[in-house]
């Protein structure tokens, strides 16, 4: 159920995840989070702060990268970093599209490194890279 | 610049360096790490791990018992928001004494506020009922650059959570740019 980390080779793709963005996606997201800054639920607010809409705040935007590692890795995975450069906002009524490739495997430690992307139709909402501890496997074929 | 300004901007930015973000001391997580909270999370992002939800799965696993999704670690310390006038200030989930140690760059014109990166790294996972603390120490700040959007200074601070031991379980660096609007070109 969960990758070893014998299953994997540099160069291999994570299994995307699409995210379809609604305002119920980003308000549950940002409630369930504990943000309740305004720019986050409230459209008049956004707009009066520049914005046209609502959009996605910055924990959720982690929490789905955690969800799209563990989801590929299996639930046994064991997070371990997210590093996450930001990009365009992600406003409702759009997708968020998650891809990422195994950049490094450590087997001594277990460990594999990957790249990651979160990328709308306005361009990338994040880039970045993570490492997770994985079973080491091989007890049997 | 002068020799009568007692300070200028470089030197108070340079102060703030190495001081906490908001309270001086720890702020502690209103509530323990708790299933509730967990469930209402893994919903909204619509996370099936069972690790996070299915005690049985959890205890036959190699994580033994039901643990927190890693990134909720910020989460657990948010304080209790205020929700009235939310709003009127800016968006802070409480009322907070004076401007805070950024309010010298929104003096400055900086007024305009970008996250630019966001790094959490992950000693161990968390399970029911702990209580998380965390403090927030300014890292640095850079000198004016010039960006896309307008001259700013980036900001980048540490939050380092602990355990109720003392240990530390979990850490973000987070960036911001605090920047001066610049209108539009055609």
């Amino acid at each position: 159920m969960t990758l070893t980390i014998g299953d994997l080779a540099e160069g291999d793709a994570l299994t995307p995840m699409v995210i379809a963005v609604t305002a119920t996606v980003i308000v549950a997201g940002a409630v369930a989070t504990r943000d309740f800054m305004p720019v986050h639920h409230d459209k008049a607010y956004a707009e009066s702060q520049g914005a046209p809409d609502i959009f996605m705040n910055i924990l959720s935007s982690n929490a789905y990268c955690s969800r799209f590692l563990t989801d590929w890795a299996g639930p046994e995975a064991v997070v371990r970093r997210v590093a996450i450069r930001l990009g365009v906002p992600v406003f409702p009524n759009s997708t968020l599209t998650f891809t990422g490739t195994v950049s490094s495997i450590d087997v001594a430690t277990a460990t594999v490194e990957v790249t990651l992307q979160a990328s709308t139709p306005m361009g990338d909402h994040l880039t970045g890279t993570a490492s997770l501890c994985l079973p080491r496997g091989g007890a049997s074929g | 610049m002068t020799s009568a300004e007692p300070e200028s901007l470089a030197q108070r930015l340079e102060a703030l360096v190495g001081t906490p973000v908001g309270p001086s001391g720890p702020s502690v997580g209103p509530d323990p790490v708790n299933q509730p909270m967990i469930r209402h999370w893994a919903a909204a992002f619509e996370d099936a791990n069972p690790a996070y939800t299915d005690p049985a799965w959890a205890e036959a696993s190699s994580f033994g018992e039901i643990v927190a999704p890693p990134l909720m670690l910020q989460t657990w310390v948010l304080p209790t928001p205020i929700i009235t006038g939310i709003a009127e200030r800016g968006g802070s989930p409480v009322e907070i004494e004076g401007s805070g140690p950024l309010g010298v760059l929104d003096d400055a014109g900086f007024v305009g506020t970008l996250a630019s990166n966001s790094e959490f790294e992950f000693e161990r996972y968390l399970h029911l009922g702990e209580v998380l603390s965390a403090t927030t120490i300014i890292e640095s700040i850079s000198p004016e650059k010039r960006t896309r959007i307008g001259p700013g200074h980036f900001i980048t601070w540490v939050t380092t959570w602990r355990d109720e031991a003392g240990e530390v379980v979990g850490r973000q660096v987070f960036r911001i740019l605090k920047f001066r609007p610049e209108l539009a070109g055609p």
